[in-house]
């Protein structure tokens, strides 16, 4: 944001980072489950921003068919819900992580193609630790950043040490946000 | 790119024009008031170097004297989840790092944003707006225009735009305190000279109080509108407008007394009475908020221009 823009108070919404950074999770994974023994839950979600206009809404109505419609030939089953913000979750199930990054992919390119890149939030990528307890990786689309983000036990507790030793674990791999402050929690992920 | 091109909201090159034009009458007035010091080559530098510590006071330690001043306590995510929650999705959107959280124990439903940067903001809610049952998409509106006022950096950019109204009412008060001396004596060239830059203050911080209050209208109405562009609902603000401005109407004003000198930082002035004199105004009245909003609104639908 340039002093023009702080002086007019102009206001943009910014447009997604590019999508290399996204399919960095597929080769950090092969890492996460050699080094680590953390599995992939079979799950992700991409959280869009939710207009309540005929057009955004027709845009997401051909999103979720072409997911649909590509992702039936790889056995995934894509879903959509709405959570208490507002915000549409479109949820992809299968298990191989190569494949659930393709197919997120493919809903953020229709979204961007349709003219709603800047309604793109953010990505969640669920797994398992060795313990069994949930590790999500989040990508943040403004950002084209990754970081961590495990839920611990307690309302809306997450485990700050967990996060810092994956970041520490797999920040080689997968480009992580450096800005802690920036480490959003998404509570109540629906899946 | 394509996708860019196809934005949801046009731009609103009238604000933007007005606001520009009131900064370079704010600029113009100020030049003169240093052509009148500089005119004289008493102490008036004093008075500069005082002022120039004072805007240092105020940018650095405003923020903690204003959040003491309203009595607002920061709250951790388990406090309010809600507020977090909806707060750190519009920042994920507006490419922001979060801002501290803070709760002002008042009945009064309001909002405020406060400090100089983005790294050292504050977002304010008061108990009042937070039990005043705003569905989250309303909440998520007030909240969004608070962000947007972190992002135009709105308390900096107020600030150092009164900071030379602020220097003439500092000349002003000196020449209460020292009028004796300036009027009697001998009328020699220094004395007239004083008496012009006594008189240039008295007329720029009358006209500066009508500018600034001019800009800070204009930014209410560009931080509705980043409101309207960061969530993509202008209705969901408009009506959270309308339900904190029912509710303001309808509390007596004894609860207001510490909130008053802050209004310039809420959502909705403290004093929202239909006042007669609009130029004095911090705040847009609430029809034309609502209007702008409306405009918006049938941008997004495609129904507008």
């Amino acid at each position: 944001m340039g002093l023009r823009d702080i002086l007019t108070g102009r206001s943009s919404v910014k447009q997604p980072a590019t999508h290399e950074r996204l399919f960095a999770l597929s080769t950090a994974y092969v890492t996460l489950e050699t080094s680590y023994d953390i599995t992939s839950a079979g799950v992700a979600g991409i959280v869009v921003q939710s207009l309540a206009t005929s057009d955004f809404q027709s845009v997401l109505k051909d999103t979720e068919e072409v997911v649909k419609a590509t992702a039936g030939d790889s056995g995934a089953t894509v879903q959509t819900t709405d959570d208490e913000f507002g915000f549409r979750w479109v949820i992809v199930r299968t298990p191989a992580v190569e494949d659930l990054v393709v197919a997120i992919n493919g809903v953020s390119s229709s979204i961007e193609g349709g003219g709603y890149g800047e309604r793109l939030l953010c990505a969640v990528f669920s797994f398992k630790g060795a313990e069994g307890a949930p590790i999500n990786f989040i990508y943040n689309y403004k950002r084209g950043s990754w970081y961590p983000f495990v839920p611990a036990a307690g309302d809306k507790q997450r485990n700050t040490e967990r996060e810092l030793q994956l970041k520490a674990q797999i920040g080689g791999e997968l480009p992580i946000e450096p800005e802690l402050e920036r480490w959003f929690p998404l509570w109540g992920v629906p899946f | 790119m394509a996708s860019s091109k196809r934005s949801a909201f046009g731009k609103d090159g009238g604000l933007q024009t007005r606001m520009v034009f009131t900064m370079f009458m704010l600029g113009l007035l100020y030049a003169a008031l240093i052509g009148a010091l500089l005119a004289t080559s008493t102490s008036v530098l004093l008075i500069v170097v005082i002022a120039v510590g004072l805007l240092s006071v105020q940018i650095v330690g405003s923020d903690k004297i204003a959040l003491r001043t309203l009595g607002a306590h920061e709250v951790s995510a388990s406090d309010e989840p809600q507020l977090h929650e909806i707060i750190e999705r519009l920042c994920i959107q507006a490419d922001l790092p979060k801002p501290k959280i803070a709760v002002i124990e008042a009945r009064m439903p309001n909002a405020c944003a406060l400090g100089r940067s983005q790294k050292s903001a504050t977002i304010c809610a008061t108990r009042g707006l937070l039990n005043l049952g705003l569905e989250p998409a309303e909440l998520e509106g007030v909240l969004a225009h608070e962000v947007t006022h972190v992002i135009n950096r709105d308390v900096m950019v107020m600030t150092i735009a009164s900071f030379f109204a602020t220097i003439a009412a500092l000349i002003i008060r000196f020449a209460f305190f020292f009028g004796g001396g300036f009027g009697g004596g001998g009328r020699d060239e220094g004395a007239e000279a004083i008496e012009l830059v006594i008189l240039v203050s008295v007329l720029v911080y009358a006209i500066s109080f009508v500018l600034l209050r001019a800009l800070s209208r204009y930014r209410e109405f560009a931080a509705d509108r980043g409101s309207a562009v960061l969530t993509g609902r202008p209705s969901a603000l408009a009506s959270a407008l309308i339900k904190i401005s029912g509710t303001i109407d309808r509390i007596p004003r004894n609860d207001l007394r510490t909130a008053e000198g802050m209004s310039a930082f809420f959502i909705i002035p403290a004093r929202a009475k239909n006042s007669l004199m609009n130029v004095f105004a911090d705040h847009p009245p609430l029809e034309k908020r609502l209007a702008a909003l409306q405009r918006l609104e049938a941008q997004l639908q495609g129904t507008g221009r």
